[in-house]
């Protein structure tokens, strides 16, 4: 990690315990298929990628633990494509390290996609195939000779079921929401050790992001881990057990949701009725005070909530709401004011 | 209608380049015609036997036009017409699909259609877009032949027929686009209507009626029928008439009126004819990607092969007239014999040649294949299938495989159909012998083409397309032609298609083919070496 950019807190290598917790009942009983994947399924330091005199990365932290679901959080252009083409051996790094499965994703290619399922971030589909046609091939590459034909083809009717996909049609008839469920399809249809999904639902409506969610879990639910890039914050506080945040090439933020909340504000709010700028004054660990449409508004460290509410209460307030940061305000603030300051480095490559 | 001095302005400005390069290019072929014929067929009688030759062996007049005597213009007019108004008329219906169904697939035509301009604004200014282009044609066709000293009348007249049929064909072409869904649809019809009234108009000529003095023609009814027929039909410093043109104008007006029409009462996007439904599930057999490989080219190789298979006729029934027309004109051998340096009779020289033509025809389409595997790259398709255990080698080794598959393909449906024509039309069946080594000897060469095409894919990706085509063309003219623009040896030798076996009597010299294929096998191996530590590129 380069000086630049300091390392706002550690990142557990061991999955977080209360999600470990929150997991067993679901996981209890079912057939775990990844049994013997403990510990770290993508293990990136200190990586590396130049694209002539454009450094794509510039030193990413990336560790995806076992059976976790992964959210994979930057701007356009800040590095995430370039990260999972590298994880996918499809790019080879130009520095630092990066182990997927304890193997060299450049090296071990093959014997690694064995256990990958991957949706790119912008789906092109072969023209004069139909996407059924492109769903078969892709599903009959990447799971090799032995395989259980009747299986496959009872996921692929439920998946083209609730994902609503026409499969006769010619792919270059296909809009980029229906390009992405073919893409979708098949990941889902063979059985995966790792999903790596690069902003899998730009393209969905709300509905079909719902019926995306179900597959998320469902595939966690089996054991496998996911990788998931996104821009899209709800979706990843919704999915996601874990986050990393990455700006211009580097890691910028890394950990569960819990911790990374702990770095962020909570907003209070309430009417201003009766409200004046003395009373207001009593407010303990108040930030960014102010005072618009009838309602006082305020923002608090989340770690120093505690005296702001006792005094908050000696002032009788109405109507008060507390909300927990949301992501987005994270990402503002990683971003919002930086960005205009000084925008990313790279505009070419995602 | 104010609406349309912007839509045409856009036109305009889109296609600047493009008409230019079509427009220019037109014109200058215009302009080496009447200069190389000048300079090859300087006096009568030379002009004379050609069309003797050609009146007594009509084939010929296919890929030619209608004798109309052995005047050094009309001569010109005779060898180069109908690939003028071929010209014109590809033109034309790439232009007219690209501003119509191009446009309302990938939906800008929605964006068009949303602002004031009328319903058929789009397509009103598309038709004086492509008028004017070809009017612009049409001057270039002209100049062209003056600038070659032709007669001034005469050249005109040429331009006038030159931008009728490309006005036909612009009218056609937005004709097709109301009924076909896809611009890849709409573009493949419209060609091969261009195709069709080609072909139309080579058998009506073929099969016309010859005057007694052999120098003149006039065709059959079936030339009537083509708008390329009746281009001809003005009979260009003959004739020099301008009625065979109002056929031309009955029928673009006829046509484009009715694209306007059904433009306007259909919903934008649509098409007339309906989209059918494709395969649901992938056959049993499209599971390897080297099956995807021959998936998508196939059909490309189909077209290819049928190009090749032309040649081939020709290779196995001209010869044995060749023989007999060029003992009584020495002229055309030396000309044939110059095609393929070669020691050996006339008509072994002709085979050399037609398959000179179908070895460069087989290695376009393994040239094809390579570029394939980039656009593939490029599309982001390639990520996905390398995204499964598929290798990097092994996704390069399937195309190539696919490329020298396609080599053979070719060569053989060639091989094939002059085999068939040497023994229907009941030649001397050492023909078939000759075409044989003729057949054979391509294959190094267009060998060679794809390992070394394959070895710049994974070295030099960002190349491929460009140098694929470039060094294709380059090996091509030096190989063939080189002999005939006076090319140096040295210069001539760095082309594959010199080194060709060739013929002479009844030995074969087969050291270059053996050297071409080590080329081929040494480039591939340097191809998988750069492919196995090359990132995808985008």
């Amino acid at each position: 990690m380069g000086a630049a950019t300091p390392p706002l807190m550690e990142y557990s290598v061991s999955p977080d315990p209360r999600r470990a917790v929150a997991k067993l009942p679901l996981s209890h009983g079912r057939k775990r298929r990844s049994v013997g994947i403990v510990g770290l399924v993508v293990e990136a330091t200190g990586l590396r990628k130049r694209f002539g005199q454009v450094h794509a990365l510039d030193g990413l932290d990336l560790s995806v633990s076992a059976g976790e679901v992964h959210g994979f959080l930057g701007t356009n252009g800040a590095g995430k494509s370039t990260t999972i083409r590298i994880l996918l051996g499809l790019a080879r790094a130009s520095g630092g390290t990066v182990r997927v499965f304890g193997a060299d994703p450049w090296d071990d290619a093959v014997s690694l996609h064995r256990r990958i399922a991957y949706v790119p971030g912008d789906v092109s589909l072969w023209p004069n195939l139909s996407g059924g046609e492109a769903i078969d091939l892709l599903s009959r590459l990447r799971r090799g000779a032995p395989h259980d034909v009747a299986e496959y083809r009872r996921r692929r009717a439920r998946l083209l079921d609730v994902f609503q996909l026409d499969p006769a049609r010619k792919g270059r008839a296909y809009s980029k929401g229906n390009r992405q469920k073919v893409a979708l399809v098949t990941a889902f249809a063979t059985p995966a050790d790792l999903y790596v999904l690069d902003e899998p639902t730009s393209g969905l409506d709300p509905l079909m992001e719902a019926v995306f969610a179900a597959e998320i879990y469902r595939v966690r639910d089996e054991g496998a881990t996911v990788l998931l890039s996104s821009h899209i914050l709800s979706e990843v506080e919704q999915l996601c057990d874990r986050v990393t945040i990455i700006r211009a090439g580097t890691t910028a933020e890394t950990g569960t949701l819990s911790e990374l909340r702990h770095l962020t504000r909570t907003e209070i709010a309430f009417s201003s009725d009766g409200m004046d700028a003395s009373r207001l004054a009593q407010i303990a660990g108040a930030h960014d005070l102010e005072v618009r449409d009838g309602r006082v508004r305020l923002t608090t460290d989340s770690t120093d909530l505690a005296p702001t509410l006792e005094s908050l209460a000696a002032l009788r307030v109405q109507a008060l709401t507390v909300a927990p940061a949301s992501l987005e305000e994270l990402f503002l603030r990683n971003y919002g004011e930086r960005t205009v300051a000084a925008p990313p480095q790279l505009a070419t490559r995602s | 209608m104010n609406t349309l001095a912007p839509l045409l302005w856009q036109r305009a400005r889109r296609d600047r380049w493009t008409l230019t390069y079509w427009i220019l290019g037109t014109g200058l072929l215009a302009l080496f015609a009447a200069t190389a014929v000048r300079s090859e067929y300087g006096d009568d009688a030379a002009r004379a036997g050609i069309l003797r030759l050609a009146v007594a062996h009509p084939s010929i007049l296919l890929l030619r036009g209608l004798p109309q005597g052995a005047g050094l213009d009309a001569f010109v007019f005779f060898q180069i017409f109908t690939y003028l108004a071929l010209l014109a008329a590809l033109m034309s219906t790439l232009l007219a699909v690209r501003h119509s169904r191009a446009e309302e697939e990938t939906g800008r035509a929605e964006l068009i259609a949303s602002t004031r301009a009328a319903r058929d604004s789009a397509a009103v200014a598309t038709l004086v877009h492509g008028v004017a282009a070809n009017v612009a044609l049409g001057v270039a066709v002209a100049g062209g032949f003056a600038l070659g000293g032709l007669a001034l009348r005469g050249s005109i007249v040429t331009g006038l027929a030159a931008a009728a049929t490309g006005i036909v064909f612009l009218a056609i072409g937005l004709f097709v686009a109301q009924f076909v869904r896809t611009s890849r649809g709409a573009n493949g019809v419209s060609a091969a209507l261009v195709g069709l009234a080609f072909v139309l108009r080579g058998v009506g000529d073929a099969l016309g009626t010859p005057t007694v003095d052999g120098l003149h023609m006039t065709s059959s009814w079936l030339s009537w029928l083509s708008p390329i027929g009746w281009g001809q039909h003005v009979a260009a410093f003959s004739g020099d008439t301008l009625l065979p043109l109002v056929p031309s104008l009955l029928l673009a007006t006829a046509a484009g009126a009715g694209a306007l029409l059904l433009g306007a009462r259909r919903d934008v996007g649509s098409s007339l004819l309906k989209a059918r439904a494709s395969r649901p599930q992938a056959r049993r057999s499209l599971s390897t990607g080297f099956a995807l490989a021959w998936r998508l080219q196939w059909p490309s190789i189909v077209g290819w092969a049928v190009g090749a298979a032309a040649f081939g006729l020709f290779a196995g029934t001209l010869s044995g007239l060749i023989e007999q027309a060029t003992a009584a004109n020495p002229t055309v051998a030396d000309t044939l014999r110059g095609l393929v340096s070669s020691d050996g009779s006339v008509d072994q020289a002709l085979i050399s040649a037609m398959f000179s033509i179908v070895g460069v025809l087989a290695a376009a389409c393994a040239v094809q294949s390579v570029i394939r595997l980039r656009q593939e790259e490029t599309s982001g398709l390639a990520e996905m299938v390398l995204a499964t255990p598929v290798t990097r080698v092994r996704w390069l080794l399937d195309y190539v495989a696919v490329g020298a598959l396609a080599i053979v393909i070719v060569i053989s449906a060639a091989w094939i159909v002059a085999t068939a024509g040497v023994l229907a039309s009941g030649d001397d069946t050492a023909h078939i012998g000759d075409a044989t080594v003729a057949a054979a000897a391509q294959l190094p060469a267009a060998l060679t083409y794809l390992g070394v095409l394959a070895l710049v894919f994974a070295a030099l990706p960002t190349a491929t397309v460009a140098l694929g085509w470039a060094v294709l063309a380059v090996g091509a003219v030096l190989g063939i032609f080189g002999g005939i623009i006076g090319a140096p040896r040295w210069v001539r030798d760095v082309s594959p298609f010199s080194h060709i076996a060739a013929l002479s009597g009844n030995s074969v010299a087969w050291n270059g083919g053996l050297w071409m294929v080590v080329i081929a096998a040494a480039a591939a191996g340097a191809a998988v070496a750069f492919m196995r530590r090359r990132d995808l590129r985008v």
